[in-house]
């Protein structure tokens, strides 16, 4: 080997090894910085996470108003519950009373241990709101319609998984509200016990206590209930929600991005604008897969008019909500400690034993019949949002905020009806009592069927009935439906949050509270 | 679209911000960092870390070493504020035990209101710092406690005899004395732990005998067997805390265990005391209780109005000087028994609990304060307390005199089955030498013996219309019209039935009971004539008509 060419390999050898740092950052975004439009286009679908999204998004998603980014703060919240829970079980050992000296050696000793559970914590409870919001936004804007139907039991499935999430997070503390919030919550899953008994059937068909026996794994809350739950909790239920969220997500790209009311283009014309034309002429074809995929999908025929590049204008909005509710959060994990009562205790009961606040509208229903608050009513409630976009398949009003027949109007005659029936039928049984206290003798099985949980879901009902009958329209009735499920929610939430004391008794203020 | 770009960027400097607060409250605005860069030792600055003691047999990791740093192992010359004072000197060094142990508070805690326990959902508070020898009770139990005057008295001896000029004894005494007396002796702080010379007192009279001068000359002279008694008892509540033996004497005379239980030993009507230290505040009802919400001050507020603090409580109210009520409110402290490991286990305790040994002297003076003065008073003469039926007094010369050690006995073996009065020979009752003790206490506190009564000169008649019409006048308004008992104590009771002779009942009605509302019925008042012993002996019959009906 002659030396020239040894010093030409060297010289290349040195000349490689000071461009690896370059070559590294070119190999790993392949793209080139996203400057021009196809910069940008493959800076989204040449990267695995970020190709989930649309190269160009549309100027309409993009609005505060339409979105409010409440499925990007749910995802987000969901995003800090896992970093910090993946920290938190570093600690945490799922064996009682260890696991409440675990938590009190998160709180006191873990370096940001304390930080850690209560974002943990706060992040979880503002994962249970942006949800329920979300699904509120994605009815009230019809988003539900054609094609996204599925998309919207995805997403209910999605709501129930992150209640289940929530409440098997609840128990994992092993202290006295853990403890007998499970506890209650496990009494509620023995509910069909109520009919089951009263028809005299329990000794050969138990359903409700097989439920009970599943969810706590034995005959009460005990180390069995214990690593179920954290089973749940670390693993099943985040595997599952993650699952149904990339389905959602997918879905939602499937479906031709967020729903649009028809007239989106017009609307937001005569508004300046920062975009510009991409094609000069009505397009005659798709430019998505459709060449070889049959049928039509959302975009043949449309041009990528009002759209912006998704980078960089859809990420500032994804990653400033994400910024946003990480913020909520620490700043409620910096003024308020996750609560820690003192050590489980089988023998000394809480009264009032209150479930997580998002089942205390559950638990006040209970309180009346346990079946109907416990099973019933919640499953007419499921099956009745599971319905929704099939029953209504209506057009007019898609995209728009309390679009459809009576709009507006219809809503907030919703809410005044909502809340007034609800609370008027709380006042009624909180002042003079229900069959039991009348006939003390009726039959459970007659307070199972009349009792003011079916009453109000009556009213709501009929309520409901009316307004497609007056409407003309299914859209109608599911607004008003909505609407007072909405505020009965709110308002037997914030009944048993804050007016129920020792046996469920109301009391106007704690400080009424007998003491012992 | 710039807005979007304008709140990430905000919300990004926010959460920032933020973490950078929290940055700073975890690493310089806690507590233990701030104490600890105060301390020094001759070696210059501590290191400023977590600290903890760690005792794996007692199952305890205490981080109150990471403020007290003085008191953790390897530390005990850091000084600096108060708060690094050293642990005094103790027997269980907290570098090996820990503290939560004698203290009680939240051992996991690193902050001051968590560790002292002072907040809403730590449920046993720390010990307060003036009772802090009641943490004793978490593993010792000090054995053959005397009741308070007995206490009294035995160390009334030590001091009178003043062995304290050469013994020291709980860091006080064996100092030389300037006028030439005293000189250094044994520490007797533990003599009830480690025992001692049984011989001792021959040993001393032969030095003092054999000596020309100094202080066994000076200082030692003969003892009187009674005061060497005395000495004995003393030396025997020697455990090294003073202050829980007398506490425990004061529990021990305040009638306790009639109705509460220790240590599975005691009357059942009351709540059991054994774990009464480990109390949680945040379980009790402070509505009625002035002051601080303090376990203590509930205490002192429930021995002060029973009933005030529990509603419903039948327990009469104690009235117990101050000092008193802080050594009861000190011993229930120290009701805080813990599972400890075998190992751990000390001797007082495997003896009570493995060997059946008892907490108390057995004495009829300590068993009768322990267990009876609470109803029946210090002096026997029992006592009425509003909103309940009369405590009966027992110490009547009368009653002593009619009855006989028999009628005592059963009494208190079989008790008053439907009264307060429990039946003591049972589980977690009084043994029979015990009881046998009490019986001679009460002899020996009235000096009457049992006067052999003649059996009654009447055969009794049968059930009578006049034994009835004579009790429905005379005695009914007193004890019932069924015998049932109201002012008066229940005649109807099966037990005492089957205990009382015929004799008892003749004497009783015929020469009453001095000091009570029952008169002698022999004698004539202004209000009635006198019965004559027929009479008599028909209410006797007609009571008699109750044994075989209902209790």
């Amino acid at each position: 080997m002659n030396p020239a060419t040894t010093n030409t390999a060297m010289q290349e050898f040195w000349q490689n090894l000071r461009a690896a740092p370059r070559r590294i950052y070119e190999t790993a975004f392949r793209s080139g910085k996203p400057v021009t439009d196809r910069t940008r286009s493959s800076f989204v679908f040449g990267n695995l996470f970020l190709h989930l999204h649309s190269v160009r998004t549309h100027l309409w998603s993009l609005r505060w108003s339409t979105t409010m980014g409440l499925g990007i703060a749910s995802t987000a919240a969901f995003l800090i519950t896992l970093v910090t829970g993946i920290l938190l079980m570093f600690y945490y050992k799922p064996y009682p009373d260890v696991a409440y000296d675990s938590i009190k050696d998160i709180h006191f000793v873990v370096p940001t241990g304390r930080f850690m559970r209560n974002i943990h914590r706060w992040a979880a409870n503002v994962m249970v709101v942006t949800v329920i919001l979300h699904m509120a936004r994605a009815f009230y804007t019809a988003a539900y319609r054609r094609p996204r139907e599925f998309n919207w039991l995805i997403g209910l499935g999605l709501l129930i998984t992150t209640l289940g999430l929530s409440f098997t997070g609840y128990l994992l503390p092993w202290d006295q509200l853990a403890y007998w919030a499970i506890t209650i919550g496990a009494n509620i899953a023995q509910s069909p016990r109520e009919v089951t008994d009263a028809v005299g059937i329990t000794e050969y068909f138990d359903p409700g206590g097989l439920q009970r026996l599943l969810l706590l794994g034995s005959d009460e809350v005990g180390s069995e209930s214990l690593i179920r739950f954290y089973l749940l909790h670390v693993m099943i239920l985040p595997l599952v929600l993650a699952a149904l969220m990339g389905v959602h997500f997918w879905r939602i790209r499937k479906d031709g991005g967020l729903a649009k009311p028809e007239d989106a283009d017009a609307r937001l014309s005569g508004r300046e604008r920062d975009t510009y034309p991409v094609f000069t002429e009505q397009p005659a074809k798709t430019y998505q897969l459709a060449a070889i995929v049959r049928g039509k999908t959302e975009v043949v025929n449309r041009g990528p008019e009002n759209t912006v590049p998704s980078m960089p204008h859809l990420f500032y909005a994804e990653l400033a909500v994400l910024m946003l509710t990480m913020l909520v959060c620490l700043a409620l994990a910096l003024v308020s400690d996750a609560p820690l009562k003192d050590i489980a205790n089988p023998n000394i009961p809480e009264n009032p034993a209150k479930a997580p606040w998002y089942f205390l509208g559950l638990q006040e229903l209970v309180s009346f019949s346990a079946f109907m608050g416990g099973i019933g009513i919640p499953t007419i409630v499921i099956i009745g949002l599971g319905l929704i976009p099939y029953l209504d398949r209506e057009r007019t009003g898609t995209g728009v905020w309390f679009g459809g027949p009576g709009g507006w109007k219809l809503v907030r005659q919703a809410v005044a009806y909502g809340l007034g029936a609800c609370l008027a039928v709380e006042a009624l049984v909180i002042r003079f009592g229900w069959l039991r206290e009348w006939f003390p003798n009726v039959p459970q099985l007659i307070v199972t069927l009349i009792n003011p949980a079916t009453l109000i879901t009556l009213l709501y009902g009929a309520y409901s009935v009316w307004l497609v009958k007056r409407y003309q329209s299914a859209r109608a009735g599911a607004l008003g439906l909505f609407t007072c499920f909405l505020c009965g929610f709110l308002v037997l939430t914030i009944i048993g949050t804050w007016f129920r004391g020792p046996n469920w008794v109301f009391y106007w203020s704690p400080s009424d509270w007998p003491r012992h | 679209m710039k807005k979007n770009k304008y709140l990430l960027l905000a919300s990004s400097l926010g959460v920032f911000v933020l973490l950078a607060v929290a940055a700073v409250q975890e690493n310089f605005l806690k507590d233990w960092r701030k104490i600890q860069a105060t301390a020094k030792t001759e070696e210059g600055p501590v290191a400023v870390q977590l600290r903890q003691v760690i005792n794996r047999g007692l199952n305890l990791s205490d981080r109150c070493t990471s403020c007290h740093v003085s008191m953790g192992p390897g530390e005990q010359n850091a000084a600096g504020p108060g708060v690094l004072t050293a642990h005094k000197p103790v027997v269980h060094d907290p570098a090996e035990y820990g503290c939560t142990v004698c203290h009680g508070g939240q051992g996991h805690a690193t902050e001051k209101d968590d560790a002292h326990g002072d907040v809403h959902f730590w449920p046993e508070p720390m010990i307060p710092v003036r009772l802090s020898y009641a943490g004793c009770g978490t593993c010792h139990i000090a054995l053959n406690a005397p009741g308070r005057d007995g206490f009294r008295r035995a160390r009334g001896a030590y001091e009178r005899l003043d062995c304290a000029a050469c013994h020291s004894m709980d860091g006080r005494g064996g100092l030389l004395r300037p006028d030439g007396g005293g000189m250094e002796g044994g520490d007797l702080s533990r003599t009830g732990i480690s025992g001692y010379d049984r011989e001792w007192y021959g040993k001393h009279l032969r030095q003092s005998q054999q000596a020309a001068r100094g202080p066994w000359k000076t200082s030692f002279a003969p003892i009187t067997q009674a005061d060497l008694e005395l000495l004995a008892t003393f030396l025997d509540t020697r455990v090294g805390a003073p202050k829980l033996v007398e506490a425990k004497s004061v529990f021990l005379s305040s009638g306790c265990l009639g109705c509460h239980k220790t240590g599975a030993i005691g009357g059942d009507d009351g709540p059991e005391l054994s774990l009464a230290g480990l109390k949680d505040p945040a379980l009790m009802d402070f509505t009625h209780v002035p002051g601080k919400e303090s376990v203590e001050n509930w205490f002192t507020e429930h021995f002060r109005s029973p009933s005030g603090t529990v509603t419903g409580s039948l327990m009469p109210a104690l009235h117990v000087p101050p000092e008193e009520m802080e050594l009861l409110n000190f011993y229930l402290f120290s009701l805080r028994r813990r599972d400890v490991p075998v190992s751990f286990a000390p001797k007082d305790r495997v003896r009570a609990l493995q060997f059946g040994e008892r907490e108390f002297a057995t004495d009829g003076a300590t068993i009768y304060g322990a267990f009876c003065s609470g109803c029946h008073g210090a002096d026997g003469k029992g006592f009425r307390s509003p909103g309940m039926p009369a405590f009966p007094s027992i110490s009547n010369p009368d009653l002593l005199e009619l009855v006989s050690d028999e009628f005592l006995i059963e009494t208190i073996r079989k008790g008053r089955p439907g009264r307060r009065m429990p039946g003591w020979d049972r589980d977690g009752g009084l043994r029979q030498p015990e009881i046998l003790a009490v019986v001679g206490y009460l002899r020996q506190m009235s000096g009457v013996q049992a006067r052999p009564q003649p059996a009654p000169t009447q055969a009794l008649p049968g059930a009578s219309a006049a034994g009835s019409r004579i009790y429905a006048s005379a005695c009914a308004g007193c004890h019932g019209p069924k015998g049932e008992g109201a002012a008066g104590p229940s005649l109807n009771n099966k037990v005492f039935l089957s205990i009382a002779t015929n004799a008892f009942l003749m004497e009783t009605i015929g020469r009453g009971r001095r000091g009570t509302t029952m008169e002698g019925f022999r004698t004539p008042s202004p209000a009635r004539q006198a019965l004559s012993d027929n009479e008599i002996a028909s209410v006797v019959s007609f009571i008699r008509s109750w044994e075989g009906s209902k209790p």
